[in-house]
């Protein structure tokens, strides 16, 4: 492999820039809390620690919650049959449509209207285990439907029964891709903050952004931020050691065999609900929201919403873009250079996903007033740094299951690296990086605090006016807004449907 | 090609002129606004038709655009700031970010308490920190000052919003000044003893289970509940505010929203032009009125407004407030206030 390595050596450049450019908001960070306000007694004291416990118990709850019913749907969906299976299979993605923040606002006020109020900590589990699931299930389906099959298939032979076999052999075998499905949704709960501080859980992310800018105390929120990076590393190198174990080689793509297992009865309805219940709560909370609403939904300026609509479009386009070609360019330096060095680089690119987009935001800022950039470009940067991770997850497991053997033969038979590139990989890898520029489009429609703290004048977006609206109290004019982000990000969900399908 | 080449360029300088010319001649403000009303748009809208100055906004909230502002300095383009809190007023003045615009016409519309001394910011609105009181479980009589709240008579009665609130900082720092540390701290214990429910993330939510009878008081800035028994949420809103009354305890707590000219900006002259025309009685009527706040001078003329009667300012001042906010919110969290 190395005979074309000279050539190669710029690309190592570009990985080094990749990461220096994610690593730059972070460091800009650390400076200005270390050498920017005055060092005084640094403790995280009473209220830290809630906001620490906080934190740890909503990543524990979703973590169960929502491994339970991600793994429960991805078996079910996988290897079970049942009437509806297959749109059922589908409807777990639109849940991905609905950003944890708008659920939340939305039954909150929906609640309120009717009587009930809907706060605390089991509420925030319930909302974000709803919000997240889908990386689990995501993950465990793929596991279930492809690599544990034959063990399945062999283990059936030899007389055990579904609940046996799924115990002993394929809940085993899926372990790690359910671990990381787990670690990656509980990414998210970390820097989750719109939905937590509407339900009054007192969390790390909120906490950072309060102390950061409300109470001046820079040292402080660096310090709860250090706790919050801790908290992700762990979970990072968790998904990473368990990724590496589900680790192997597999081209055959399609196995259109048919399930395992045939559902009946009582048996089949109970399948039926239990994958059933998670997309229909996700599309029942807004709709409950907009029907008892509806009189507040005043005619809204049709042109001014086109304009946000576009706008939002215009920003997530252009970001999937520049998140893309970064990602591709780290996977590709990652399966051809085994350096640890090139490997940790890799890794270290992704962490912006577990930074909260508001902590970001204020890095950014202060390299930006630094070096005089633009507010376009700033929020084009951090909408690459954080969404790395998400363009990045897809084509590292996809460039892992491609054997090596295939760019040792493409070379050669004589091609350079931009041929194997081009020639090989991307062909290959189309629907990877087409669901991975999916995932990136409809997170940068969704992402709030970014967007809020970065745009330039005039800039509103979809998600900026539903933040307007709903900071000041007026849901009803929230809800064409936000009816609007779900319905991109719907359309988005609904792209993902052939990679799904496929499996 | 040579010819097609040629022909282009007087169309490209064109081009190039009808885009950039606007944004060279045309005369235009920029504001970075704390404020979120759609009513907003509609004054700014006739600032522009007065006197063909074009206002380019950008709203976040007050923390969000204080940073951006302060990390942008010099650079920044913004010319005129906006914020909706007299503690964060000050708190801007003390970064720096503002710059004195000595101006009579503002000294004389703007009343001493509600702008700074110096005159880098002039308040627009002033907001009043209100009791909401269901009439079948509190008498409404028996509500006169913010230290009856904690009267344990109220047990398991009173809603509060959460600390992070700004506008309950203000009121816990205007309280740490009229009344000093050891009252306010048994007040806020009193009145954490006194909840009836979990701290309220929001005022309108508050409102709402007040007029149920889950609480039969909260403590909320009055325009919720004026927007309510407007309609503008819906008629089962307008139903449940028509339940309850709005007190105003005697001093009140009154907060600002105000504006100045940024210490960089670089269309001072129409900066000052904009914060003129918002302050003078005329359009201060209107910014107001919109969003139910009160005017800077009177009680305005809503007609929802005027149901909730009159109210006595306790006349404390931004930076008094502003010089307290930090005070104030370690007490609240020392104090088992969420």
């Amino acid at each position: 492999m190395s005979a074309a390595g000279s050539s190669r050596r710029s690309l190592l450049w570009g990985v080094l820039l990749v990461s220096l450019l994610t690593l730059a908001p972070l460091v800009a960070l650390a400076w200005d809390a270390l050498f920017g306000g005055a060092l005084q007694g640094v403790s995280l004291g009473s209220e830290g620690r809630l906001q620490v416990g906080n934190t740890l118990a909503l990543v524990a709850g979703e973590g169960l919650l929502g491994g339970v019913v991600g793994t429960a749907i991805g078996w079910l969906t996988a290897l079970c049959s049942f009437p509806g299976r297959r749109l059922l299979r589908i409807a777990q993605l639109l849940p991905m449509a609905f950003p944890a923040y708008l659920q939340a606002a939305s039954l909150i006020d929906w609640g309120s209207r009717a009587g009930w109020r809907i706060h605390g900590l089991g509420w925030a589990i319930a909302l974000l285990a709803l919000a997240n699931y889908t990386y689990v299930f995501y993950l465990s389906h793929e596991t279930f439907a492809s690599s544990g099959r034959r063990l399945l298939e062999a283990s059936r032979c030899l007389g055990v029964g579904p609940w046996r076999s799924f115990g002993r052999v394929a809940l085993p075998l899926a372990l790690p891709a359910i671990g990381a499905g787990v670690a990656l949704s509980a990414m998210e709960v970390v820097n989750e903050l719109g939905a937590v501080r509407l339900l009054g859980v007192p969390s790390l992310s909120a906490g950072i952004l309060d102390r950061w800018q409300a109470e001046g105390d820079a040292p402080g929120a660096a310090l709860l931020a250090l706790v919050a990076l801790a908290i992700v590393a762990l979970l990072v190198s968790g998904e990473r050691l368990l990724r590496r174990r589900s680790r192997r080689w597999n081209l055959s793509v399609g196995s259109p065999q048919g399930p395992l297992w045939h559902l009946q009865g009582w048996r089949a309805a109970l399948a039926m609900v239990i994958t059933a219940l998670p997309p229909l709560l996700a599309v029942l909370i807004p709709c409950l929201w907009v029907s008892s609403g509806w009189e507040s939904l005043r005619q809204q300026d049709g042109t001014e919403l086109a304009a946000l609509t576009l706008r939002s479009l215009v920003l997530a386009l252009a970001a999937t873009g520049v998140t893309l070609a970064a990602a591709l360019l780290l996977a590709v330096v990652r399966r051809w250079t085994p350096r640890p060095l090139v490997q940790q680089l890799s890794v270290i690119a992704g962490l912006g996903y577990a930074v909260p987009g508001s902590v970001l935001a204020l890095g950014l800022l202060i390299l930006g007033g630094a070096i005089g950039l633009g507010p376009l470009l700033l929020l084009l940067w951090g909408y690459g740094d954080r969404f790395m991770a998400v363009a990045k997850q897809g084509l590292d497991a996809a460039f892992e299951r491609m054997p090596p053997s295939i760019d040792e033969a493409a070379i050669s038979l004589g091609c350079n690296w931009r041929g194997v590139l081009r020639r090989v990989h991307l062909p290959l890898q189309r629907g990877p990086l087409l669901v991975g520029g999916l995932l990136v489009f409809v997170d940068v429609v969704k992402e709030l605090p970014l967007t809020l703290s970065l745009r330039p004048f005039d800039f509103d977006t979809l998600a900026v006016r539903v933040f307007q609206y709903a900071s000041d109290e007026r849901v009803g004019a929230a809800m064409t807004p936000a009816l609007l982000i779900m319905v991109l990000g719907l359309l988005a969900s609904a792209a993902l449907i052939p990679s799904l399908d496929r499996r | 090609m040579i010819a097609n080449k040629r022909a282009a360029l007087p169309l490209l300088g064109t081009l190039v002129l009808s885009l950039t010319a606007p944004a060279t001649l045309a005369q235009e403000v920029r504001v970075y606004s704390g404020r979120h009303y759609s009513s907003d748009n509609a004054i700014y809208e006739r600032f522009t038709k007065a006197t063909g100055i074009k206002v380019r906004l950008l709203e976040s909230n007050d923390s969000a655009i204080v940073e951006r502002l302060r990390n942008e300095g010099r650079n920044s383009s913004a010319d005129v700031l906006i914020l909706v809190d007299a503690a964060k007023l000050a708190h801007a003045t003390e970064l720096g970010l503002f710059q004195p615009i000595g101006n009579a016409e503002l000294m004389r519309d703007v009343p001493l308490s509600l702008r700074d001394p110096k005159g880098r910011w002039f308040g627009l609105t002033r907001r009043v920190r209100a009791f909401v009181v269901n009439p079948k479980l509190v008498n409404p009589g028996s509500l006169r000052t913010y230290a009856d709240l904690a009267n344990p008579a109220l047990k398991g009665k009173l809603c509060l919003r959460n600390r992070n609130s700004v506008y309950n900082q203000s009121l816990v720092a205007d309280q740490l000044i009229l009344r000093g540390q050891p009252a306010t701290r048994s007040w806020i214990r009193g009145m954490i003893a006194n909840l009836a429910d979990p701290v309220y993330t929001s005022d309108t939510v508050l409102a709402r289970d007040v007029a149920r009878g889950k609480c039969g008081v909260g403590v909320v800035n009055s325009y919720y509940v004026a927007r309510m028994l407007s309609g503008q949420n819906g008629a089962a809103d307008k139903a449940l505010a028509a339940r309850v009354r709005i007190v105003y305890p005697n001093p009140a707590h009154v907060n600002v929203s105000g504006a100045g000219v940024t210490r960089h900006a670089t269309n001072r002259t129409q900066a000052i032009q904009l914060i003129e025309y918002l302050t003078s009685p005329t359009a201060a009527e209107g910014f107001a009125q919109g969003s139910f706040e009160y005017p800077l001078k009177g009680f305005g003329n809503n007609p929802i407004l005027k149901r909730f009667g009159p109210f006595t300012p306790d006349g404390l001042s931004a930076a008094q407030l502003g010089a307290k906010a930090k005070a104030a919110s370690q007490l609240m969290a020392d104090n088992g206030w969420q």
